[in-house]
């Protein structure tokens, strides 16, 4: 495997989107949505409601499952919770990305007949493939990662006392730092191996879709209070995803057909 | 050199290339013709190690193009594609860079420079591609092509959307290419390119018609016909004519000249110069009337074959 081949290909593939940035627009709108949304909830409705979130019995009852500081007040606790809750919703982002940009990596090329050349050179389908995640993968983390920084700063300046330090735990971190990349790099390896298996973006941006449905359910569990990943076992499912991943990568090189690709129209 | 042998290739039922064997030698420049649909897009494809034959094999210096050995023999091969293939929103520099890091090319900046100045278009490195005409685009993907220098070079109607003047400079840098030891297969529709350019023509559809020298290709479809122009009224010479090739040959006088229709040109040839000549007649001119290479290959396509 050739590095000067992934890293060639994969300047390529940054300058492209640097020169395209609204290709972005829906992962950063995603990224919005999942900073937007928790403040909403959290600090703007019990503010209009002039009710505090720890006056809701239910709602301190089940933020139990998230083990908050003793130290923090009713109200804080809750709001621990729910911010613990909606950091979900940044697995989010690079599942969007997926969709808007490793769904059109493979596909995009044979559309704009650039997939030919490409193909005549000694790149191989790893160096190939890899440069598509990557290539991918860079901004929708990036764009993520600012939403984590604004994500955190936002709790330090509207959040209970206590709460955003508290945020700073063994299972945030796990999320954010380890379960949220592995999730992404399925997500859009996915997307990637769907687009060199179709013959338009659009029919693998349909497709796609699909990747979305597993991280919705876990998504409305959460919110439902229904399901409280530990640290463990989140340590557990990123291993796991992970695995999952090297998995899709050898199985995405072991079915790239380098003349199927470029001979099938329909 | 590249070789193919045997090379056959079926999309389902159909079958796109049959039993095709041909070979294109260092400094060699072969041409590819053949009707649309003919197999010469699927051919360079399967020379270039994109896609694999049904039956048959390709071999690059007697290496075999496999799927283990792809990679390594890609470096050596320079294959255009029937479209440019840029990345639009790169710049022409860019497009170049990216192919010249796939290629391992340490010393990329110095090399595009001087291949953009061959075609003339330093002054575009830093447009677009998407803002080149459709020439443009296709010299840019030429400078693609031989950014690594390969030993062998694989294109696909190069020419095709150029005007006049890169036509002809693609053509010299072609016949450069070739002195330099490369050996280059074209598949073009423009015969008279091909009798310019092309050291051999092969004729494709499906399977491999012909493939030899033009001259040659030419000769074989002889048409038998000598045109003999001398001064004075060529109808004098009728009789002497006629007593060399016999009475039943045809011969028959249009304008200033006469055109005799002989079985065997070489042989005959010698024989009616010299009893002309005895016959005081002041010759002009005498050759062997050959078909055009359109008119050999409307016949290849047509017939499917030349005979020997």
């Amino acid at each position: 495997m050739s590095r000067e081949r992934i890293r060639a290909l994969l300047r390529k593939e940054l300058l492209d989107l640097a020169r395209n940035p609204t290709a972005l627009v829906p992962v950063a709108i995603i990224t919005v949505f999942s900073l937007v949304l928790p403040f909403l909830l959290t600090v703007a409705v019990p503010a209009f409601a002039g009710r505090g979130l720890g006056e809701d019995a239910g709602l301190l009852r089940i933020t139990a499952a998230a083990h908050p500081p003793a130290a923090l007040s009713d109200d804080a606790r809750v709001q621990f919770f729910l911010f613990e809750q909606f950091l979900v919703l940044f697995l989010l982002t690079p599942v969007t990305g997926a969709l808007v940009l490793a769904a059109h990596a493979v596909v995009g090329e044979k559309q704009a007949r650039a997939l030919e050349p490409l193909l005549a050179t000694p790149i191989t389908t790893i160096e190939l493939l890899a440069a598509k995640l990557f290539g991918a993968a860079i901004p929708t983390f990036a764009i993520s990662f600012a939403g984590l920084a604004l994500y955190a700063g936002g709790m330090l300046t509207f959040g209970e006392p206590g709460v955003a330090l508290a945020m700073i735990n063994v299972r945030s971190l796990l999320l954010v730092l380890w379960l949220a990349p592995a999730a992404g790099l399925v997500s859009l390896q996915s997307a990637v191996l769907i687009s060199s298996r179709v013959s338009d973006p659009r029919t693998a941006q349909q497709w796609g879709v699909l990747i979305i449905a597993p991280l919705s359910g876990l998504f409305i569990a959460q919110l439902m209070g229904s399901l409280w990943f530990s640290a463990k076992v989140l340590a557990v499912i990123g291993l796991g995803l992970l695995v999952v991943w090297i998995l899709l990568l050898l199985f995405s090189v072991a079915i790239f057909e380098r003349e199927t690709i470029l001979t099938r129209w329909t | 050199m590249i070789s193919a042998s045997h090379l056959s290739r079926r999309f389902g039922s159909r079958t796109a290339v049959n039993d095709v064997t041909f070979e294109v030698a260092r400094s060699e420049i072969v041409a590819l013709l053949g009707p649309n649909g003919a197999g010469k897009t699927t051919t360079l494809r399967m020379l270039a190690g994109l896609i694999g034959p049904t039956s048959g094999t390709v071999a690059i210096d007697g290496v075999q193009l496999t799927r283990a050995t792809g990679t390594a023999l890609r470096t050596r091969i320079g294959f255009l594609p029937e479209a440019p293939g840029l990345w639009d929103r790169l710049t022409v520099r860019e497009n170049l860079r990216t192919y010249a890091g796939l290629y391992g090319l340490t010393d990329a900046d110095p090399r595009i420079d001087r291949a953009l100045d061959t075609f003339a278009l330093s002054d575009r490195a830093s447009t677009r591609a998407a803002e080149l005409s459709k020439g443009m685009r296709q010299k840019v993907a030429l400078v693609r092509t031989l950014l690594h220098d390969p030993a062998i070079l694989l294109l696909d109607e190069p020419t095709s959307g150029l005007d006049p003047e890169v036509t002809r400079s693609v053509r010299l840098l072609l016949d450069e290419r070739r002195q330099a030891g490369c050996a280059i297969l074209v598949s073009t529709h423009n015969l008279d390119e091909a009798e310019r350019l092309a050291d051999r023509v092969a004729v494709l559809q499906e399977r491999l018609v012909a493939i030899d020298r033009p001259a040659e290709l030419r000769r074989r479809l002889t048409t038998g016909r000598l045109i003999i122009r001398v001064a004075g009224d060529p109808a004098a010479f009728v009789d002497t004519i006629g007593r060399i090739v016999g009475p039943a040959a045809a011969i028959s006088v249009e304008r200033e000249t006469l055109v005799v229709r002989v079985a065997h040109p070489e042989r005959q040839t010698p024989a009616l110069v010299a009893a002309l000549v005895e016959a005081q007649a002041q010759i002009m001119e005498v050759r062997a009337e050959t078909p055009a290479l359109e008119d050999v290959y409307m016949h290849l396509v047509g017939t499917g074959g030349l005979g020997d």
